[in-house]
Protein backbone atom coordinates (compact mmCIF):
# COMPACT_ATOMS: atom_id res chain seq x y z
CA UNK A 1 0.00 0.00 0.00
CA UNK A 2 1.04 3.57 -0.51
CA UNK A 3 1.60 4.88 3.00
CA UNK A 4 -0.48 7.26 5.06
CA UNK A 5 -2.13 10.30 3.52
CA UNK A 6 -0.09 12.55 5.82
CA UNK A 7 3.19 11.10 4.54
CA UNK A 8 1.97 11.39 0.95
CA UNK A 9 1.11 15.05 1.55
CA UNK A 10 4.63 15.61 2.83
CA UNK A 11 6.03 13.89 -0.23
CA UNK A 12 3.91 16.09 -2.50
CA UNK A 13 5.00 19.25 -0.71
CA UNK A 14 8.67 18.28 -0.87
CA UNK A 15 8.47 17.48 -4.56
CA UNK A 16 6.68 20.64 -5.63
CA UNK A 17 8.71 23.01 -3.50
CA UNK A 18 12.12 21.56 -4.36
CA UNK A 19 14.18 24.58 -5.46
CA UNK A 20 16.53 22.36 -7.46
CA UNK A 21 14.03 21.56 -10.22
CA UNK A 22 11.56 23.45 -12.41
CA UNK A 23 8.22 22.69 -10.87
CA UNK A 24 5.18 21.82 -12.92
CA UNK A 25 2.72 24.60 -13.60
CA UNK A 26 -0.99 24.33 -14.30
CA UNK A 27 -2.62 27.11 -16.31
CA UNK A 28 -6.35 26.97 -17.00
CA UNK A 29 -8.21 28.80 -19.75
CA UNK A 30 -11.85 29.33 -18.86
CA UNK A 31 -14.76 31.13 -20.43
CA UNK A 32 -17.95 30.64 -22.40
CA UNK A 33 -18.06 29.23 -25.92
CA UNK A 34 -17.03 31.80 -28.47
CA UNK A 35 -14.72 33.63 -26.11
CA UNK A 36 -11.61 32.73 -28.10
CA UNK A 37 -9.97 30.43 -25.55
CA UNK A 38 -8.78 27.90 -28.08
CA UNK A 39 -7.13 30.52 -30.29
CA UNK A 40 -5.35 32.01 -27.30
CA UNK A 41 -4.38 28.59 -25.97
CA UNK A 42 -2.67 27.72 -29.25
CA UNK A 43 -0.80 31.03 -29.38
CA UNK A 44 0.21 30.69 -25.75
CA UNK A 45 1.46 27.14 -26.25
CA UNK A 46 3.59 28.14 -29.23
CA UNK A 47 5.13 30.97 -27.23
CA UNK A 48 5.75 28.77 -24.17
CA UNK A 49 7.55 26.22 -26.32
CA UNK A 50 9.76 28.97 -27.73
CA UNK A 51 10.57 29.85 -24.12
CA UNK A 52 11.75 26.30 -23.48
CA UNK A 53 8.73 24.93 -21.62
CA UNK A 54 7.67 21.32 -22.01
CA UNK A 55 3.94 21.85 -22.60
CA UNK A 56 1.06 19.41 -22.28
CA UNK A 57 -2.47 20.39 -23.33
CA UNK A 58 -5.62 18.85 -21.94
CA UNK A 59 -9.06 19.66 -23.27
CA UNK A 60 -12.44 19.36 -21.64
CA UNK A 61 -14.18 16.00 -22.05
CA UNK A 62 -11.19 14.32 -23.66
CA UNK A 63 -10.42 11.27 -21.52
CA UNK A 64 -9.86 8.40 -23.92
CA UNK A 65 -11.68 6.14 -21.48
CA UNK A 66 -14.75 8.24 -20.66
CA UNK A 67 -15.23 10.48 -23.70
CA UNK A 68 -16.79 7.73 -25.88
CA UNK A 69 -19.28 6.98 -23.11
CA UNK A 70 -20.36 10.63 -22.90
CA UNK A 71 -20.41 11.10 -26.65
CA UNK A 72 -22.78 8.20 -27.29
CA UNK A 73 -25.20 9.43 -24.62
CA UNK A 74 -25.10 13.00 -25.83
CA UNK A 75 -25.88 11.88 -29.35
CA UNK A 76 -29.20 10.39 -28.22
CA UNK A 77 -29.88 13.28 -25.83
CA UNK A 78 -30.16 10.85 -22.94
CA UNK A 79 -28.51 12.73 -20.10
CA UNK A 80 -30.15 14.38 -17.11
CA UNK A 81 -28.25 17.24 -15.42
CA UNK A 82 -26.98 14.83 -12.72
CA UNK A 83 -25.79 12.25 -15.25
CA UNK A 84 -24.22 14.99 -17.37
CA UNK A 85 -22.39 16.31 -14.32
CA UNK A 86 -21.24 12.94 -12.98
CA UNK A 87 -19.96 11.66 -16.33
CA UNK A 88 -17.99 14.85 -16.91
CA UNK A 89 -16.69 14.54 -13.35
CA UNK A 90 -15.47 11.02 -14.20
CA UNK A 91 -13.82 12.27 -17.37
CA UNK A 92 -12.12 15.06 -15.43
CA UNK A 93 -10.90 12.74 -12.65
CA UNK A 94 -9.48 10.28 -15.16
CA UNK A 95 -7.56 13.09 -16.91
CA UNK A 96 -6.31 14.48 -13.60
CA UNK A 97 -4.92 11.06 -12.69
CA UNK A 98 -3.67 9.99 -16.11
CA UNK A 99 -2.58 13.23 -17.78
CA UNK A 100 -2.45 16.31 -15.59
CA UNK A 101 -0.77 15.14 -12.38
CA UNK A 102 1.79 12.90 -14.10
CA UNK A 103 2.80 15.89 -16.27
CA UNK A 104 2.98 18.28 -13.31
CA UNK A 105 5.00 15.74 -11.32
CA UNK A 106 7.44 15.56 -14.23
CA UNK A 107 7.88 19.34 -14.15
CA UNK A 108 5.87 20.08 -17.28
CA UNK A 109 3.54 22.98 -17.92
CA UNK A 110 -0.06 21.91 -18.37
CA UNK A 111 -2.54 24.12 -20.23
CA UNK A 112 -6.11 23.09 -19.50
CA UNK A 113 -8.56 24.28 -22.15
CA UNK A 114 -11.43 24.43 -19.66
CA UNK A 115 -11.06 23.13 -16.12
CA UNK A 116 -13.35 22.32 -13.23
CA UNK A 117 -14.87 25.81 -13.31
CA UNK A 118 -16.53 24.85 -16.59
CA UNK A 119 -18.36 22.11 -14.72
CA UNK A 120 -19.29 24.45 -11.89
CA UNK A 121 -20.66 27.13 -14.23
CA UNK A 122 -22.55 24.75 -16.51
CA UNK A 123 -23.89 22.42 -13.84
CA UNK A 124 -25.14 25.25 -11.66
CA UNK A 125 -26.69 26.86 -14.75
CA UNK A 126 -28.47 23.52 -15.20
CA UNK A 127 -29.93 23.87 -11.72
CA UNK A 128 -27.57 21.72 -9.68
CA UNK A 129 -26.34 22.75 -6.25
CA UNK A 130 -22.89 24.41 -6.32
CA UNK A 131 -21.83 22.80 -3.04
CA UNK A 132 -22.67 19.30 -4.34
CA UNK A 133 -20.83 19.82 -7.63
CA UNK A 134 -17.76 21.30 -5.94
CA UNK A 135 -17.54 18.33 -3.58
CA UNK A 136 -17.95 15.86 -6.46
CA UNK A 137 -14.70 17.33 -7.86
CA UNK A 138 -12.78 16.88 -4.61
CA UNK A 139 -9.93 16.56 -3.92
CA UNK A 140 -9.64 19.90 -5.68
CA UNK A 141 -6.66 20.66 -7.83
CA UNK A 142 -6.18 24.42 -8.05
CA UNK A 143 -4.44 25.83 -11.13
CA UNK A 144 -1.50 28.17 -10.64
CA UNK A 145 -3.33 30.62 -12.89
CA UNK A 146 -6.82 30.80 -14.31
CA UNK A 147 -7.31 33.06 -17.32
CA UNK A 148 -10.98 33.88 -17.67
CA UNK A 149 -11.99 35.06 -21.13
CA UNK A 150 -14.81 37.44 -20.54
CA UNK A 151 -17.40 38.15 -23.23
CA UNK A 152 -21.01 39.22 -23.09
CA UNK A 153 -23.77 36.69 -23.81
CA UNK A 154 -24.53 38.58 -27.01
CA UNK A 155 -20.93 38.33 -28.28
CA UNK A 156 -20.76 34.64 -27.35
CA UNK A 157 -24.03 34.00 -29.19
CA UNK A 158 -22.94 35.93 -32.27
CA UNK A 159 -19.56 34.20 -32.52
CA UNK A 160 -20.91 30.69 -31.96
CA UNK A 161 -23.86 30.96 -34.31
CA UNK A 162 -21.91 32.74 -37.06
CA UNK A 163 -20.61 29.44 -38.42
CA UNK A 164 -22.76 26.69 -36.94
CA UNK A 165 -25.83 25.76 -34.94
CA UNK A 166 -25.09 24.99 -31.29
CA UNK A 167 -25.64 21.37 -30.36
CA UNK A 168 -28.36 20.21 -27.96
CA UNK A 169 -26.35 20.31 -24.72
CA UNK A 170 -24.22 23.28 -25.72
CA UNK A 171 -27.46 25.19 -26.24
CA UNK A 172 -28.78 23.93 -22.89
CA UNK A 173 -31.91 22.60 -24.58
CA UNK A 174 -32.07 19.85 -21.94
CA UNK A 175 -33.00 22.51 -19.38
CA UNK A 176 -34.43 25.49 -21.27
CA UNK A 177 -37.26 23.61 -23.05
CA UNK A 178 -36.72 25.93 -26.01
CA UNK A 179 -36.94 24.23 -29.41
CA UNK A 180 -34.82 26.75 -31.30
CA UNK A 181 -31.14 25.98 -30.52
CA UNK A 182 -30.02 29.56 -31.15
CA UNK A 183 -32.61 31.06 -28.82
CA UNK A 184 -31.93 28.35 -26.25
CA UNK A 185 -28.19 28.99 -26.46
CA UNK A 186 -28.72 32.68 -25.78
CA UNK A 187 -30.76 31.94 -22.66
CA UNK A 188 -28.44 29.23 -21.41
CA UNK A 189 -25.18 31.09 -22.01
CA UNK A 190 -26.56 34.06 -20.10
CA UNK A 191 -26.95 31.80 -17.06
CA UNK A 192 -23.52 30.21 -17.60
CA UNK A 193 -21.80 33.60 -17.85
CA UNK A 194 -23.55 34.77 -14.69
CA UNK A 195 -22.11 31.74 -12.86
CA UNK A 196 -18.67 32.31 -14.40
CA UNK A 197 -18.66 35.95 -13.27
CA UNK A 198 -19.41 34.83 -9.69
CA UNK A 199 -16.69 32.18 -9.82
CA UNK A 200 -14.22 34.73 -11.20
CA UNK A 201 -14.73 36.83 -8.09
CA UNK A 202 -14.71 33.94 -5.60
CA UNK A 203 -11.65 32.20 -7.03
CA UNK A 204 -9.71 35.25 -8.14
CA UNK A 205 -9.46 34.51 -11.85
CA UNK A 206 -7.29 36.68 -14.10
CA UNK A 207 -9.88 38.26 -16.35
CA UNK A 208 -9.00 38.82 -19.99
CA UNK A 209 -11.26 41.12 -21.97
CA UNK A 210 -12.04 38.76 -24.83
CA UNK A 211 -13.79 41.49 -26.80
CA UNK A 212 -10.33 42.97 -27.56
CA UNK A 213 -8.14 41.97 -30.51
CA UNK A 214 -6.40 38.57 -30.58
CA UNK A 215 -2.96 40.22 -30.47
CA UNK A 216 -3.79 42.42 -27.49
CA UNK A 217 -5.14 39.47 -25.53
CA UNK A 218 -2.09 37.36 -26.30
CA UNK A 219 0.33 40.07 -25.15
CA UNK A 220 -1.69 40.52 -21.96
CA UNK A 221 -1.61 36.77 -21.25
CA UNK A 222 2.16 36.60 -21.76
CA UNK A 223 2.76 39.53 -19.41
CA UNK A 224 0.44 38.16 -16.73
CA UNK A 225 2.00 34.71 -17.00
CA UNK A 226 5.53 36.09 -16.58
CA UNK A 227 4.36 37.99 -13.52
CA UNK A 228 2.54 35.04 -12.02
CA UNK A 229 4.80 32.07 -12.75
CA UNK A 230 7.01 32.65 -9.73
CA UNK A 231 4.13 32.19 -7.31
CA UNK A 232 4.84 29.51 -4.73
CA UNK A 233 3.16 26.12 -4.99
CA UNK A 234 -0.28 26.15 -3.43
CA UNK A 235 -0.48 23.90 -0.41
CA UNK A 236 -4.20 23.51 -1.13
CA UNK A 237 -3.10 20.98 -3.76
CA UNK A 238 -1.44 18.64 -1.27
CA UNK A 239 -4.61 16.55 -0.89
CA UNK A 240 -5.10 16.12 -4.64
CA UNK A 241 -1.49 15.07 -5.17
CA UNK A 242 -1.54 12.74 -2.15
CA UNK A 243 -4.73 11.13 -3.46
CA UNK A 244 -3.04 10.51 -6.82
CA UNK A 245 0.10 9.13 -5.19
CA UNK A 246 -2.07 6.75 -3.17
CA UNK A 247 -3.82 5.54 -6.33
CA UNK A 248 -0.47 5.01 -8.04
CA UNK A 249 1.00 3.30 -5.02
CA UNK A 250 -1.75 0.71 -5.08
CA UNK A 251 -0.96 -0.34 -8.60
CA UNK B 1 -27.94 -11.91 5.74
CA UNK B 2 -28.96 -8.75 7.60
CA UNK B 3 -32.58 -7.94 6.95
CA UNK B 4 -34.53 -4.85 7.92
CA UNK B 5 -37.92 -4.69 6.22
CA UNK B 6 -40.41 -1.90 6.17
CA UNK B 7 -43.54 -1.21 4.17
CA UNK B 8 -41.84 1.43 2.03
CA UNK B 9 -41.72 0.66 -1.65
CA UNK B 10 -38.05 1.22 -2.38
CA UNK B 11 -36.13 -1.79 -1.13
CA UNK B 12 -32.35 -1.75 -1.35
CA UNK B 13 -30.48 -5.04 -1.67
CA UNK B 14 -26.73 -4.69 -1.31
CA UNK B 15 -23.80 -7.07 -1.14
CA UNK B 16 -20.45 -7.94 -2.65
CA UNK B 17 -21.52 -11.13 -4.38
CA UNK B 18 -23.63 -10.34 -7.46
CA UNK B 19 -25.30 -13.75 -7.63
CA UNK B 20 -26.31 -13.63 -3.97
CA UNK B 21 -27.65 -10.09 -4.39
CA UNK B 22 -29.69 -11.16 -7.43
CA UNK B 23 -31.15 -14.12 -5.52
CA UNK B 24 -32.02 -11.93 -2.53
CA UNK B 25 -33.65 -9.37 -4.83
CA UNK B 26 -35.85 -12.04 -6.40
CA UNK B 27 -36.83 -13.29 -2.98
CA UNK B 28 -37.69 -9.77 -1.83
CA UNK B 29 -39.82 -9.27 -4.91
CA UNK B 30 -41.82 -12.42 -4.24
CA UNK B 31 -43.26 -10.78 -1.14
CA UNK B 32 -44.83 -7.88 -3.06
CA UNK B 33 -47.76 -7.83 -5.45
CA UNK B 34 -46.63 -5.17 -7.94
CA UNK B 35 -43.00 -4.43 -8.46
CA UNK B 36 -39.75 -4.98 -10.28
CA UNK B 37 -36.01 -5.06 -9.90
CA UNK B 38 -33.65 -2.21 -10.84
CA UNK B 39 -30.24 -3.68 -11.57
CA UNK B 40 -26.71 -2.33 -11.74
CA UNK B 41 -25.58 -0.89 -15.08
CA UNK B 42 -29.04 -0.32 -16.52
CA UNK B 43 -27.50 2.62 -18.39
CA UNK B 44 -24.79 0.44 -19.96
CA UNK B 45 -21.97 2.70 -18.74
CA UNK B 46 -19.95 -0.19 -17.35
CA UNK B 47 -20.65 -2.34 -20.37
CA UNK B 48 -19.12 0.44 -22.47
CA UNK B 49 -16.22 0.73 -20.04
CA UNK B 50 -15.54 -3.00 -20.30
CA UNK B 51 -14.85 -2.70 -24.01
CA UNK B 52 -13.06 0.66 -23.82
CA UNK B 53 -9.50 1.19 -24.98
CA UNK B 54 -7.22 -0.53 -22.49
CA UNK B 55 -4.39 1.86 -23.25
CA UNK B 56 -6.38 4.79 -21.89
CA UNK B 57 -5.29 3.95 -18.35
CA UNK B 58 -7.19 2.14 -15.62
CA UNK B 59 -9.91 4.07 -13.81
CA UNK B 60 -9.41 4.71 -10.11
CA UNK B 61 -11.92 3.86 -7.41
CA UNK B 62 -13.04 7.48 -7.45
CA UNK B 63 -13.66 7.45 -11.19
CA UNK B 64 -15.56 4.16 -10.90
CA UNK B 65 -17.77 5.56 -8.15
CA UNK B 66 -18.56 8.63 -10.25
CA UNK B 67 -19.67 6.26 -13.00
CA UNK B 68 -21.69 4.20 -10.51
CA UNK B 69 -23.42 7.40 -9.39
CA UNK B 70 -24.16 8.35 -13.02
CA UNK B 71 -25.67 4.91 -13.58
CA UNK B 72 -27.71 5.24 -10.39
CA UNK B 73 -29.01 8.63 -11.52
CA UNK B 74 -30.12 6.94 -14.74
CA UNK B 75 -31.84 4.14 -12.81
CA UNK B 76 -33.60 6.64 -10.57
CA UNK B 77 -34.85 8.62 -13.55
CA UNK B 78 -36.01 5.80 -15.77
CA UNK B 79 -36.77 2.90 -13.43
CA UNK B 80 -37.05 3.70 -9.75
CA UNK B 81 -38.87 7.04 -9.56
CA UNK B 82 -41.43 6.27 -12.32
CA UNK B 83 -42.29 2.93 -10.70
CA UNK B 84 -42.64 4.49 -7.26
CA UNK B 85 -44.85 7.20 -8.75
CA UNK B 86 -47.14 4.45 -10.06
CA UNK B 87 -47.34 2.97 -6.58
CA UNK B 88 -45.15 -0.02 -7.37
CA UNK B 89 -42.37 -1.49 -5.30
CA UNK B 90 -38.84 -1.31 -6.61
CA UNK B 91 -36.08 -3.59 -5.46
CA UNK B 92 -32.81 -1.78 -6.20
CA UNK B 93 -30.09 -4.40 -6.37
CA UNK B 94 -27.55 -3.07 -5.67
CA UNK B 95 -28.27 0.41 -4.33
CA UNK B 96 -26.13 2.68 -2.17
CA UNK B 97 -24.42 0.52 0.44
CA UNK B 98 -22.49 -1.61 -2.04
CA UNK B 99 -20.90 1.41 -3.68
CA UNK B 100 -20.30 3.19 -0.38
CA UNK B 101 -18.62 0.12 1.09
CA UNK B 102 -16.42 -0.23 -1.97
CA UNK B 103 -15.43 3.43 -1.83
CA UNK B 104 -14.54 3.28 1.84
CA UNK B 105 -12.62 0.02 1.34
CA UNK B 106 -10.64 1.70 -1.43
CA UNK B 107 -9.64 4.46 0.95
CA UNK B 108 -11.95 7.25 -0.20
CA UNK B 109 -13.10 9.72 2.46
CA UNK B 110 -16.52 9.06 3.92
CA UNK B 111 -17.54 12.71 3.40
CA UNK B 112 -16.83 12.49 -0.34
CA UNK B 113 -18.72 9.23 -0.74
CA UNK B 114 -21.73 10.49 1.25
CA UNK B 115 -21.90 13.72 -0.75
CA UNK B 116 -21.68 11.87 -4.06
CA UNK B 117 -24.90 9.98 -3.39
CA UNK B 118 -26.76 12.89 -1.85
CA UNK B 119 -29.17 12.95 -4.80
CA UNK B 120 -30.41 9.43 -4.10
CA UNK B 121 -33.42 8.91 -1.80
CA UNK B 122 -32.99 6.73 1.23
CA UNK B 123 -34.58 3.33 0.83
CA UNK B 124 -37.56 2.44 2.94
CA UNK B 125 -36.11 -0.99 3.57
CA UNK B 126 -32.67 -2.47 3.19
CA UNK B 127 -31.27 -5.96 2.87
CA UNK B 128 -27.54 -6.52 3.08
CA UNK B 129 -26.37 -9.88 1.80
CA UNK B 130 -23.22 -11.06 3.52
CA UNK B 131 -23.11 -14.61 2.20
CA UNK B 132 -21.44 -15.63 -1.01
CA UNK B 133 -23.79 -17.72 -3.17
CA UNK B 134 -21.24 -19.81 -4.98
CA UNK B 135 -18.16 -19.38 -2.85
CA UNK B 136 -16.55 -17.00 -5.35
CA UNK B 137 -17.28 -13.73 -3.62
CA UNK B 138 -17.40 -10.82 -5.99
CA UNK B 139 -18.54 -12.38 -9.23
CA UNK B 140 -17.43 -10.27 -12.18
CA UNK B 141 -21.09 -9.75 -13.04
CA UNK B 142 -21.43 -7.29 -10.16
CA UNK B 143 -20.13 -3.80 -9.52
CA UNK B 144 -17.64 -4.73 -6.81
CA UNK B 145 -16.09 -7.60 -8.76
CA UNK B 146 -15.91 -5.46 -11.89
CA UNK B 147 -14.41 -2.51 -10.03
CA UNK B 148 -11.84 -4.62 -8.18
CA UNK B 149 -10.78 -6.20 -11.45
CA UNK B 150 -10.36 -2.81 -13.08
CA UNK B 151 -8.34 -1.33 -10.27
CA UNK B 152 -6.18 -4.41 -9.85
CA UNK B 153 -5.49 -4.41 -13.57
CA UNK B 154 -6.55 -8.04 -13.89
CA UNK B 155 -3.26 -9.55 -12.77
CA UNK B 156 -3.00 -8.74 -9.10
CA UNK B 157 -5.14 -11.42 -7.51
CA UNK B 158 -3.88 -10.72 -4.02
CA UNK B 159 -4.80 -7.04 -4.21
CA UNK B 160 -8.17 -7.85 -5.79
CA UNK B 161 -8.99 -10.32 -3.01
CA UNK B 162 -7.91 -7.84 -0.35
CA UNK B 163 -10.18 -5.13 -1.75
CA UNK B 164 -13.10 -7.53 -2.03
CA UNK B 165 -12.65 -8.63 1.57
CA UNK B 166 -12.32 -5.03 2.74
CA UNK B 167 -15.55 -4.12 0.93
CA UNK B 168 -17.35 -7.05 2.56
CA UNK B 169 -16.02 -5.98 5.95
CA UNK B 170 -17.22 -2.40 5.37
CA UNK B 171 -20.67 -3.66 4.46
CA UNK B 172 -20.90 -5.37 7.82
CA UNK B 173 -20.21 -2.08 9.55
CA UNK B 174 -23.01 -0.11 7.90
CA UNK B 175 -26.00 0.76 9.94
CA UNK B 176 -28.84 -0.08 7.60
CA UNK B 177 -32.04 1.89 8.13
CA UNK B 178 -34.66 0.41 10.38
CA UNK B 179 -38.23 1.37 10.37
Amino acid sequence: MAGSIASLRRRARKHFTDPAGRRGLLVAFEGPDGSGKTTQRKLFKTWLKSEGYDVVTTKWNSSELIKPIIKSRKSVRALSPEEFSLLHGADFRHRVEQVILPALWAGKLVIADRFLFTALARDVARGLDLDWVLKVYQPLLWPDMVFYFSVSPVTSGKRVTATRTPNFYEAGQDVTDVDDPVESYQRFITRVIREYESLALIFNFITVDAERSIGEQHRQIRALFVKGRERPWSDWNADAVADWLAVNGRR
Amino acid sequence: MTRHRASAQLIAVDGVDAAAVAAAAKEALRAVTRGGISRWDASGVFQDLAVADGDAGAPSARTLLLLYAADLAFRLRWQIRPALAEGRTVVAAPYLFTAMAFGRAAGLPSSWVMNLFRFAPRPGAAIVVHESRDGRRGSKDGFVGFACDRIAGGDEERFRRKLLDATAARLRQFHVPRR
